[in-house]
């Protein structure tokens, strides 16, 4: 009886630190996709649209809060990497908006 | 012997005589002559080396792309970490590592620690002992423990002092490359161009797998001095080598031509095209790599 008791608490306990565990590693999943989506239009950055740059610029801001909670090492190398393509966006996006203005 | 100061120098004086003048009156002015001259010289040299400022010591071909990295190192007790561009840059593009595995463009400002490249950052991307590069497997970088026979791994990178082999092997390399007349002695354009070396332009589960980059036309600078040919500045091979994030907006914050306005000194003052060159590509004192256009 004792020994169904223990196991039937154990079962759980284990459930929640694999949902955990799994959660965390989803979640690291999760917040690297949508890196590599949002960085990855740098190479065709000049034919992306006024509103397609803003989104862009939008999701990089996002993200850098997301990467902001990862360990140093972590927060190192993808802040550094997200700056340099959120960046390139704004950049070309100011130039295309003074471009617009000039016209 | 009493001296009566003044400014501008002694007014009266008593002592012995010597055709009518006092003679230590003689010696301090003598003396104070030469202070004078001594103090200009040591002013206008000051000003001279100032304005030029110090003359770089022009390196060795193997030195040249060296990095000297010492944030940690030595607080470690490890030797300061010695990176050498000219190995590096055989197999990889600038790109790769500046932006996909976010190594800053100047020596330490990455600040990068051991943990980090036990953790497969940095140098960790490559060097785990797993990747393969010219059929080697690529020697894994830093540990927490170490044994003799692992310290020999750690000084690869970890440089006591300038290691002869090393230097052997650089030479070894560099005959097998176009040549060059500046910098380490070698052509990577045309090496590339050869096909010599294959720079590789993506890592697997690094990089971020884009759209090919469209093809960046080359465009002419003119030139400020007269005489000096236009620069035809090399879009393309730069766009290939370095992707658009490495130089824009952080490097030039133009998209338009001649956005950017820049003088040679700036560009000496490592600012600019100066980032990369005269560091690790081809120094600006090669000028007709960049003054092509014919006159």
């Amino acid at each position: 009886m004792m020994r169904t008791t223990a196991l039937m608490r154990m079962v759980p306990a284990a459930c929640l630190l694999l949902s955990v565990c799994l959660s965390k590693a989803y979640g690291d999943e999760v917040w690297r996709a949508e890196f590599d989506d949002a960085c990855a239009k740098t190479t065709d950055v000049m034919t992306l649209s006024v509103d397609e740059l803003g989104a862009l610029i939008g999701r990089c801001e996002r993200l850098q809060k997301v990467v902001e909670q990862q360990d140093e090492t972590v927060r190192k190398v993808f802040l550094k990497r997200l700056q340099l393509c959120k960046d390139l966006y704004v950049y070309v996006l100011e130039a295309k908006n003074n471009e617009k203005l000039r016209k | 012997m009493e001296y009566l100061w003044q400014a501008g120098g002694i007014v009266s004086a008593t002592g012995p005589l010597k055709n009518g003048i006092l003679v230590d009156h003689i010696v301090v002015e003598v003396t104070m002559r030469r202070a004078l001259i001594v103090v200009l010289v040591l002013f206008v040299g000051a000003g001279i080396a100032w304005a030029s400022g110090t003359k770089k010591r022009k390196l060795p071909p193997y030195e040249f792309g060296s990095v000297t990295i010492n944030n940690y190192s030595q607080q470690s007790g490890m030797p300061p970490v010695v990176f050498d561009h000219w190995v590096h840059r055989q197999y990889f593009t600038c790109r790769l590592c500046h932006v996909d595995i976010g190594f800053g463009m100047t020596a330490g400002a990455t600040k990068v620690r051991a943990v980090d490249n036990m953790k497969g950052y940095y140098c960790g991307a490559c060097h785990n002992g797993r990747m393969n590069a010219s059929k080697t497997k690529v020697f894994e970088a830093c540990a927490k423990e170490y044994s003799r026979e692992d310290y020999k791994r750690c000084v690869k990178c970890h440089a006591l002092e300038r290691d002869a082999a090393r230097e052997e092997e650089f030479y070894r390399f560099a005959d097998t490359m176009p040549k060059e007349r500046f910098g380490n002695g070698i052509n990577w354009e045309k090496a590339e161009e050869e096909g010599l070396i294959k720079p590789l332009d993506q890592l697997e589960g690094v990089s971020i797998m884009k759209a090919k980059l469209k093809v960046q036309q080359d465009f002419s600078l003119k030139s400020k001095v007269e005489g000096m040919p236009d620069i035809i500045f090399s879009h393309r091979k730069h766009t290939v080598w370095n992707g658009c994030e490495l130089c824009h907006p952080e490097i030039f914050v133009g998209i338009k031509k001649g956005t950017s306005k820049y003088s040679m000194v700036e560009l000496f003052d490592g600012k600019y095209c100066g980032v990369c060159h005269d560091k690790v590509a081809f120094p600006q004192t090669d000028c007709q790599r960049c003054h092509t256009k014919p006159v």
